[in-house]
């Protein structure tokens, strides 16, 4: 058996692996993405107050500490049975939509779009943001940076400070808002409404322009279908922040719906011998392993699933996008919703689609005259038990699950962060662009197997996270065995 | 007025080793005092926004750790960019959601964003940047005094004996 082995993968936060088994015949037998964990996080939480928490669980990943600062805050308010006044809420929704807005941008123009835009089998020197910069103009990259920087800019102004934000607390929110401050941020979400509309355009021209690529996306190497799961509003819509969380099937159905601290009746984790992470499954289907369709409990948590299980977008130029996807993509109408899409690269559009819900939900909280009210905590009184706290992150559902003495000192902690629900849909959809691409007599080139990476780079996952120590990533190297697992060849691709 | 240099430690405090440059920078910052011409700051950012938080700037320092085994557990070393260039050779990002440093200045560059003549980095080999915890490794302990006074003396402010060379 030849064992191919792409170790570390670029532009992945920690140090995940590839591995990829070939048969006697040069077939792919067997894909495996393999992710060594971060230590301790529990155990270092643990006999601190709870009250620390959206502090510390920032600092769990380089990437979202926004949304782990979110997740804490919320679960803080349950543990401590405070419902935060209504500004409090809107202000936090507010924080989270310049937080949502920034990390999409950063993701589709230095991550995912690269492989579009300048190309799936470019030189692996040429895919990144400067690739892009270079093959669509200067322009592009003003409006990135602008973005990513007038955005930071409003998280340090609501959250405290750049980054990792501190202003989260059981019952509300620390800091109000100014009628001054308020106008800045109206002003800075108009113009993230029509980035929104650029990049979609963006997409539009560079991605559905190239039949190539529109083959690509629908292509069967890229389709897994799977249940969807989203967090919904009242009315069955997107919300980043807060609501009940939605899972629909294969089809379309409803399949659950229920409230966040009821998450451990839903979800189950399924352990695998060859990984530290475990696969989450929906309980009520039971594990089948990681295969597709409705007798499978794998289910996926992405900006596309999001859009699977809504029931429309909640602001209107958004709501126009998402038909214009969904109708391009073929699917039928079903009710307020389409039947689902399941073609994962198709999760790049979806997130653009965010990107502008999130600009005009932004929008509409800058211009809320509640949003300026000086009351944004409530007084919190009750003893501290137990609480459950939810949010979407950019990458899925995220689940913060804190137990305490009635000191408020944590006793247990538990956490589902985004990437790991998509765990298995991530191993799925790698093993199937390897058989894919990887078949006897075809050359493994380097083109081929970033498109495997693809696979897995349209989930935006981020495993492992907050080691941030130099040289901050390694070449791409790849080692292919023998049936005796004897190595034959060691490619380092990129090392000088 | 606004600083001209920027001192800026990298990494995240609680994940044992990898706070050095936290903790490197925190010491710098009671050095000195206040100082009107030095920014003394803590981040745990790569690529783009590294580079973007270095605008304005004419001169930057960065303190990070270093698991490019380039000496034992707590050695010091003064690199600059090209030096990193060669550690980390291709222009993907170790992060899903960014580019590298190399990269992300290259964009800054292009964009003619006002970014700093000249940037130094102070590594320190490190061990254990895999538990979390808020303690670093006690070699890496050790080296913080070393490196703190490697960045004062880069910065003029005392003398220091000179860091591990740069690897060639």
């Amino acid at each position: 058996m030849k064992h191919i082995r792409i170790d570390p993968i670029t532009r992945l936060e920690g140090h995940g692996k590839i591995e990829i088994f070939l048969n006697d015949e040069g077939d792919v037998a067997n894909a495996y993405f393999v992710i060594p964990e971060l230590r301790g996080f529990e155990r270092f939480c643990v006999g601190r107050p709870a009250s620390e928490m959206p502090r510390i669980t920032n600092r769990i990943c380089g990437v979202c500490p926004e949304a782990h600062h979110m997740a804490a805050t919320k679960a803080l308010d349950v543990l401590y049975h405070v419902d935060p006044p209504p500004a409090a809420k809107k202000l936090r929704e507010l924080f989270y939509s310049a937080f949502f807005v920034a990390d999409h941008t950063t993701h589709f123009y230095a991550l995912g779009g690269p492989d579009f835009v300048v190309g799936p089998d470019a030189p692996p020197a040429e895919r990144n943001i400067l690739g892009v910069v270079r093959k669509v103009g200067l322009e592009i990259g003003r409006q990135v940076i602008d973005a990513r920087m007038r955005n930071h800019h409003v998280i340090k102004m609501l959250g405290g400070r750049g980054v990792h934000p501190e202003t989260g607390l059981a019952g509300g929110w620390s800091k109000a808002v100014s009628e001054e401050e308020r106008q800045e941020i109206e002003q800075i979400a108009r113009r993230n409404v029509e980035f929104g509309e650029f990049s979609l355009k963006v997409f539009a021209d560079i991605v559905l322009g190239n039949k190539e690529y529109v083959d690509m996306v629908l292509s069967d190497a890229y389709t897994h279908r799977t249940y969807s799961m989203g967090t919904v509003d009242a009315k069955n819509q997107v919300n980043f922040y807060d609501g009940m969380i939605r899972v629909v099937d294969p089809d379309g159905a409803e399949f659950a719906k229920y409230p966040p601290r009821d998450y451990a009746k839903h979800v189950a984790e399924h352990v695998e011998p060859w990984t530290y992470l475990k696969f989450p499954f929906l309980k009520a289907v039971g594990w089948k392993g990681l295969v597709d369709g409705k007798e499978s409990g794998v289910y996926t948590a992405t900006p596309l699933s999001r859009l699977n299980v809504t029931d429309g977008m909640a602001t209107p130029k958004a709501q126009a996008a998402y038909e214009k996807m969904y109708e391009t993509l073929g699917s039928k109408r079903l009710g307020a919703r389409y039947q689902p899409v399941h073609h994962r690269l198709a999760t790049h559009w979806a997130r653009l689609v965010e990107l502008l819900y999130a600009g005009e939900r932004m929008l509409e909280l800058a211009t809320d005259p509640e949003i300026t009210e000086p009351n944004v905590r409530a007084p919190v009184t009750a003893t501290p038990d137990e609480g459950v706290g939810c949010v979407e992150a950019p990458r899925g559902t995220l689940t913060h699950h804190y137990w305490t003495d009635e000191r408020g000192i944590l006793t247990k902690v538990n956490l589902i962060v985004g990437t790991t629900n998509n765990y298995a849909p991530i191993a799925m959809s790698v093993k199937k662009a390897a058989q894919s691409l990887i078949q006897k007599g075809t050359v493994v080139t380097n083109g081929l197997l970033n498109r495997v990476e693809m696979a897995f780079r349209a989930y935006d996952p981020c495993f492992g996270c907050a080691t941030h120590s130099l040289p901050g990533q390694m070449p791409l190297e790849l080692v292919i065995y023998d049936a005796q697992r004897r190595e034959i060849e060691r490619l380092a691709q990129y090392l000088p | 007025m606004r600083a001209r240099t920027l001192v800026l430690g990298l990494g995240n405090p609680i994940l044992s080793d990898d706070a050095v440059g936290v903790r490197v920078a925190e010491a710098v910052r009671a050095a000195l005092g206040p100082d009107p011409g030095v920014d003394v700051e803590e981040a745990s950012v790569g690529g783009l926004s590294l580079m973007e938080r270095m605008i304005g700037y004419d001169r930057v320092i960065l303190i990070d750790a270093l698991t490019a085994g380039l000496g034992a557990p707590g050695s010091v070393h003064r690199l600059d960019l090209a030096d990193l260039h060669a550690l980390s050779p291709t222009e993907h990002s170790g992060s899903p959601h960014d580019a590298t440093l190399t990269t992300a200045l290259a964009v800054g560059h292009r964009m003619r964003l006002p970014l700093p003549r000249e940037i130094s980095i102070f590594a320190v080999e490190v061990e254990n940047v895999i538990d979390f915890g808020e303690e670093p490794t006690p070699a890496v302990a050790r080296a913080i005094p070393q490196a703190v006074a490697a960045v004062l003396a880069e910065l003029g402010r005392a003398a220091a004996p000179p860091p591990c060379g740069a690897p060639h």
